[in-house]
């Protein structure tokens, strides 16, 4: 990942405007520690910060067309770049840089070649012929893009608030799938695939057909020319990215490079469910493994940087960013700039396990769609700020516009959780690898329930955080939030005690605005919590609320119900899962 | 290098504290990128940033002793640190860390045990059993130190000003080597006759024990004679080491300059000569006033550490000890000689030690200096000055010890001409026009009067061009106290001279500018007069070399005369 920062028509060419602008972006710089760059016209400036993937020694930015009046500054990874110079046959291009085509592109095509890229970026370009500008950010919003306006009539464009967020009277993120344009003065969506309307799809499940995108999608992302891994839990959708991968690795450009065994990655606290089952994976693989210890303490200590980095005051966010924020900086820390991970996985196929109660296929299928569209608040900015504070970057095979397309085709009633039919979550996945000859699990990990990311590192990191809230939490403070934090006002005392630290590093009422809120159980979006009327009255965000639903849906149906043997077992692994609901008592 | 913070006795136990010590601490994040540690006890706090060089998988800091009794923060390299392990047969070590051995040094032998460590270093130490603690600095101050204490009665160490300068009343430099007592140091005139092949020792050994190295490293290569000897040293005995095995027997170099500078012309040939794998990184003066960048060593090591280079072996010191400097040809006598090596030597933590590392650390690299080898500096130091002056009828130039101690027929470091190449500052080599746009840009945005008011603004070393006032407003904004101006040297100096030293010529102290240049006019005019009126019997060393020089040093020297009158 990059850290862009553009300010546009800011009517104030001086030097003094240069160096805020310099300094601005240097609070980005995590974000690419490998080199910065800027690019002056008149009262236009684009700012890059560099993390080196590809080309590390030609392709510094801002990158331009040949006749360098079309400037560019990209945070992202262009997968199909090559194809795309392809096209261009009558451009030359100074660099390696997967990103150059953007300019060249726009030079061909106009402001309508966005669809046409396949990755993931924000990008800001500047075409000095008319002065006009374009910014787009990428379908589901995994790069992270914010937009501000400034009281001198400027627009300002930045990776993350914190580099805009003082010098704006107002701003937004960016929506990703969206277009702006200066010449239009507006934002369109580019991206427009049948799924985004959310009418129910029919075409018939095939495994093969599945398996295959995902393949697509894995192996595309294995370009880079740089030492990388993959962000390993030892949860289904991990495994699957880690198996692939492993399975590809050789024979590719990046395994000649640096070598054909997969590095893999995991963190917990000592003994935590996730440290034992990527083990095992990782044995079954055979990866270079390697482990990360944390401790409550660590993570308390953490917190601050936490936030001011993932830049949410999300609970749920906040839980799961920890770990994945100290994971990244030993990541970074053994010479790794990029990791492939695997998020997106659960709001594609209803892995969330709410997703046990939606009452019909309809019903199941729309949130799905509601769940991708708002990645870009949770699980992307997550997955993307986490790794970019420490200047590694993570790649989200199951956000792949094919893949997701092909996914959304599916005629939803094979989504559906069937104790009845032996059809856990995410059935239509496992069973898609489930190849008996050449096995990419083993079966009981295929089959293995979902743990959501917070409990896995350790039943005690929430159980230390909540504690920890509680110390420096009053019952007067959580009495008056309300009035404290009339928006988003928070419920629990871990809540009040994020909100507070948000607060210090984004006072303006902008930044609040950001980040999302509303009544959800167990990740739900707002509209599924009417899935279950006790559901409102006990709104936990963590996944353990829904778990003691799960666990009691299905104490009755489970126990008497002949499941088929393969998917039965890992549904009886709930032993693991109970000790968490302790903790539920909490929140009454 | 690591970036360490420690608080102590401040009277405050509270979370609100911890996070502030936290807070302060991610400050010196830049130079341990790799984990962070608190350790806190009562109302002291030990704070620890890691760059992991040594034992990345265990090493996490702050360490303790087997008991836990005696936590220490340190930043720095121990490299006897096997041998001191050793020494301690009774003791248990947690970790692999080479910093571990100094909680178990204290716990044997109290105090004075801190002239036992061969390394760089500065630490906190806090000994819980009586709520004491114990902090110290490196011989040379090659790790940089601060010290400051709070209105509350609180003691502050910090490795960079940052960490403290806005939560103490008032803060200093620590000063380096406090316990340190080596024979120079009283600058007594020392008479042991120049033996080339002990120096040559004393300094392959020096570079052979920084080596000491579980991540990928490389040398600075400037392709002047200290880096050339670094390099060459290092690749020859780079071969059998630990290193070697994990990350190949090729050694890496690295130069900075702008397109064509003399820099990067000299290091590629030195490269090529010693067959390493060279890695040359350009930039553009635009670049660098954009950037508002310090030093092209600065940003040379952003690119280096993007490589995934954690350490390199650089050149600093050679010039203080061996009167390097161009100034030094005017140097009157051996004692006068002497006696500025000596007061270079123990000002370098306040100039070239302090870029040295700041710059690399900026960035989580490491810069090791084998010049500053305790021991090296011992032999070095205990030779008869009368060798180091200057003499031009004998042939010698500045920094001949040196030279000839690596003048092996047989089996050569260094090519002849690079051998025997006179010295060029950083600064110049990274090509000419980058003093001049420095001062182009700086004279851009100083008007005269506000150079004209500069006293009544700056009353403390007050800036006397306006490169000098440029830099200077920038400090401020960082750095608005007190004491954040009065750790920054001062005084009159030209080309890098002490104060003491401007008394060597007269003509001196009316042209005060603080680069090479001023020195090398005179330096030229010195020859060029000796030349024209007795031409020396040119043989085949120095003689050519300084030819060589003279056309380009004439170009640069009328540039900034200019910029000087201004």
């Amino acid at each position: 990942m990059c850290g862009i920062l553009a300010v546009l028509g800011c009517a104030d060419a001086s030097l003094a405007r240069r160096s805020r602008v310099i300094e601005l972006s240097r609070r980005l710089r995590h974000r690419g520690p490998d080199w910065s760059g800027i690019h002056c016209f008149e009262d236009c400036y684009l700012a890059h910060q560099r993390l080196a993937i590809m080309d590390p020694t030609s392709g510094d930015q801002p990158l331009y067309n040949e006749d360098k009046t079309i400037v560019v500054t990209v945070n992202g990874e262009i997968y199909n770049h090559e194809e795309l110079r392809g096209k261009l046959k009558s451009h030359k291009f100074s660099t390696g840089s997967d990103c150059e085509v953007i300019a060249h592109l726009y030079e061909e095509y106009g402001e309508d070649f966005v669809d046409m890229l396949d990755g993931m970026f924000s990008f800001v370009l500047l075409d000095t012929r008319d002065k006009s500008f374009i910014v787009a950010r990428d379908a589901i919003g995994i790069t992270p893009l914010y937009m501000g306006w400034g009281l001198d009539g400027s627009i300002w464009f930045a990776s993350e608030m914190k580099a805009l967020s003082d010098d704006c009277e107002r701003f937004v993120s960016f929506l990703p799938g969206h277009l702006y344009s200066s010449k239009n003065g507006g934002l369109r969506r580019w991206y427009n695939p049948p799924w985004y309307s959310e009418r129910i799809p029919s075409t018939p499940y095939d495994p093969l057909v599945l398996r295959e995108a995902f393949e697509k999608a894995v192996v595309k992302r294995l370009m880079t020319d740089v030492p990388f891994g993959v962000l390993l839990s030892g949860g289904l959708d991990s495994s699957l990215v880690a198996a692939v991968a492993s399975r590809h690795l050789a024979g590719t450009k990046a395994a000649r490079q640096w070598g054909s065994q997969l590095h893999t990655f995991c963190i917990g606290l000592k003994g935590s469910p996730d440290l034992r089952a990527a083990r095992e994976v990782a044995d079954y693989l055979g990866t270079l493994h390697h482990e990360f210890h944390f401790t409550v303490q660590e993570g308390i200590d953490a917190l601050e940087e936490v936030i001011y980095h993932i830049e949410t005051y999300d609970v749920t966010t906040i839980r799961a960013s920890t770990p994945m924020f100290l994971m990244s900086r030993k990541i970074k820390s053994l010479g790794v700039k990029m990791v492939l991970s695997g998020e997106g996985s659960d709001e594609i196929f209803g892995g969330y396990l709410y997703f046990h109660k939606a009452p019909n296929k309809e019903e199941f299928h729309e949130e799905t769609c509601r769940k991708i569209k708002a990645l870009h608040l949770y699980d992307c900015l997550r997955a993307n700020k986490s790794t970019s504070a420490w200047g590694l970057e993570a790649r989200v095979p199951f956000l792949d516009k094919s893949f997701i397309n092909i996914a959304m085709e599916i005629d939803p009633d094979w989504k559906m959780i069937r104790p009845d039919l032996g059809r856990i979550e995410k059935w239509v996945l496992r069973n898609a690898f489930d190849d008996e000859q050449n096995p990419f699990l083993p079966k009981h990990i295929l089959y293995r329930q979902k743990e959501q990311f917070s409990d896995g590192v350790g039943y005690s990191w929430i159980d230390g955080l909540k504690d920890h809230a509680n110390e420096h939490v009053s019952d007067a403070m959580l009495m008056n939030a309300s009035f404290v934090y009339p928006e988003n006002t928070p419920t629990t005392k871990e809540a009040y005690y994020y909100r507070t630290i948000f607060e210090k590093f984004f006072p303006k009422n902008a930044a609040r605005l950001t980040v999302p809120g509303g009544p959800s159980v167990a990740c739900s979006t707002a509209k599924a919590v009417e899935w279950d009327a006790s559901w409102s009255k006990n709104l936990d965000p963590s996944g353990r609320a829904a778990l003691g639903v799960h666990e009691a849906a299905y104490e009755g149906p489970a126990g008497p119900t002949p499941a088929p043997e393969d998917s039965s077992s890992p549904i009886n692994g709930l032993p693991q899962i109970q000790p968490g609901l302790v903790a539920g008592t909490t929140v009454s | 290098m690591c970036g360490i913070l420690a608080v102590l006795c401040c009277s405050d136990d509270s979370q609100a504290k911890r996070v502030r010590v936290l807070e302060l601490s991610r400050r010196l994040k830049h130079r341990g990128p790799d984990w962070s540690g608190l350790a806190q006890h009562g109302d002291c706090f030990l704070s620890h940033q890691r760059l992991a060089i040594i034992d990345p998988a265990s090493g996490d800091q702050p360490l303790f002793n087997g008991d836990g009794s005696i936590i220490v923060t340190v930043n720095g390299e121990i490299y006897n640190h096997e041998e001191l392990r050793k020494s301690l047969p009774s003791h248990k070590f947690r970790t692999g860390s080479d910093c571990d051995v100094i909680a178990h040094l204290y716990e044997e032998h109290g105090e004075n045990f801190i002239d036992m460590l061969d390394g760089i270093f500065s630490f906190v130490l806090l000994d819980k059993r009586n709520n004491t603690f114990l902090a110290a600095r490196d011989a040379i101050g090659v790790t940089p130190l601060y010290i400051g204490w709070g209105l509350d009665g609180s003691v502050w160490i910090s490795s960079e000003m940052k960490g403290l300068n806005d939560d103490c009343e008032h803060f200093e430099a620590f000063p380096p080597g406090r316990w340190y007592n080596p024979p120079w140091f009283s600058e007594t005139i020392p008479s042991v006759p120049y033996d080339p092949l002990v120096l040559r020792k004393a300094f392959e050994d020096a570079v052979i024990k920084r080596l000491m190295t579980d991540v990928p490293f490389g040398v600075l290569l400037s392709g002047g004679l200290d880096s050339s000897l670094v390099a060459s040293v290092t690749a020859r005995h780079l071969a059998g080491s630990k290193a070697a095995e994990q990350w190949g027997t090729q050694l890496h170099s690295f130069c900075v300059g702008l397109e064509g500078s003399p820099d990067l012309k000299a290091a590629k040939e030195v490269s090529e000569y010693l067959g390493t794998v060279h890695h040359e990184f350009h930039f553009t003066t635009y670049d660098v006033t954009s950037i508002r960048a310090s030093t092209p060593m600065f940003l040379m090591s952003r690119k280096i550490k993007s490589l995934g280079v954690k350490m390199v072996i650089s050149g600093e010191g050679s010039d203080e000890i061996f009167g390097g400097y161009l100034y030094f040809h005017k140097a009157p006598n051996k004692e006068e000689f002497h006696r500025e090596t000596c007061r270079k030597i123990k000002a370098l933590h306040q100039y070239d030690c302090l870029r040295a590392n700041k710059a690399t650390s900026a960035w989580g690299l490491e810069a090791r200096v084998p010049f500053l080898d305790k021991e090296f500096i011992n032999t070095a130091m205990s030779i008869d000055p009368e060798w180091k002056m200057i003499k031009p009828e004998l042939r010698r130039m500045e920094k001949w010890v040196l030279r000839k101690a690596f003048d092996d027929e047989e089996n050569p470091y260094l090519p002849k001409h690079i051998l025997y190449r006179q010295k060029e500052q950083f600064s110049d080599g990274v090509g000419y026009s980058w003093i001049d746009g420095l001062k182009a840009h700086a004279a851009e945005h100083v008007t005269d009067r506000m150079m004209l008011n500069a006293k009544k603004i700056y009353p403390h070393n007050t800036p006397t061009t306006k490169e000098g006032y440029y830099y200077r407003m920038i400090f401020e904004r960082f750095f608005p106290q007190n004491s954040a101006r009065l750790t920054v040297p001062g005084g009159p100096s030209v080309a890098c001279s002490t104060a003491a030293a401007m008394s060597w010529d007269a003509q001196w102290s009316s042209n005060p500018d603080p680069s090479g240049r001023a020195a090398l006019g005179v330096h030229l005019s010195a020859y060029e007069a000796k030349k024209a009126a007795a031409p020396l019997a040119a043989g085949t060393g120095p003689e050519d070399i300084i030819n060589n020089k003279k056309a380009r040093m004439v170009e640069v020297a009328a540039a900034p005369a200019v910029a000087i009158s201004t």
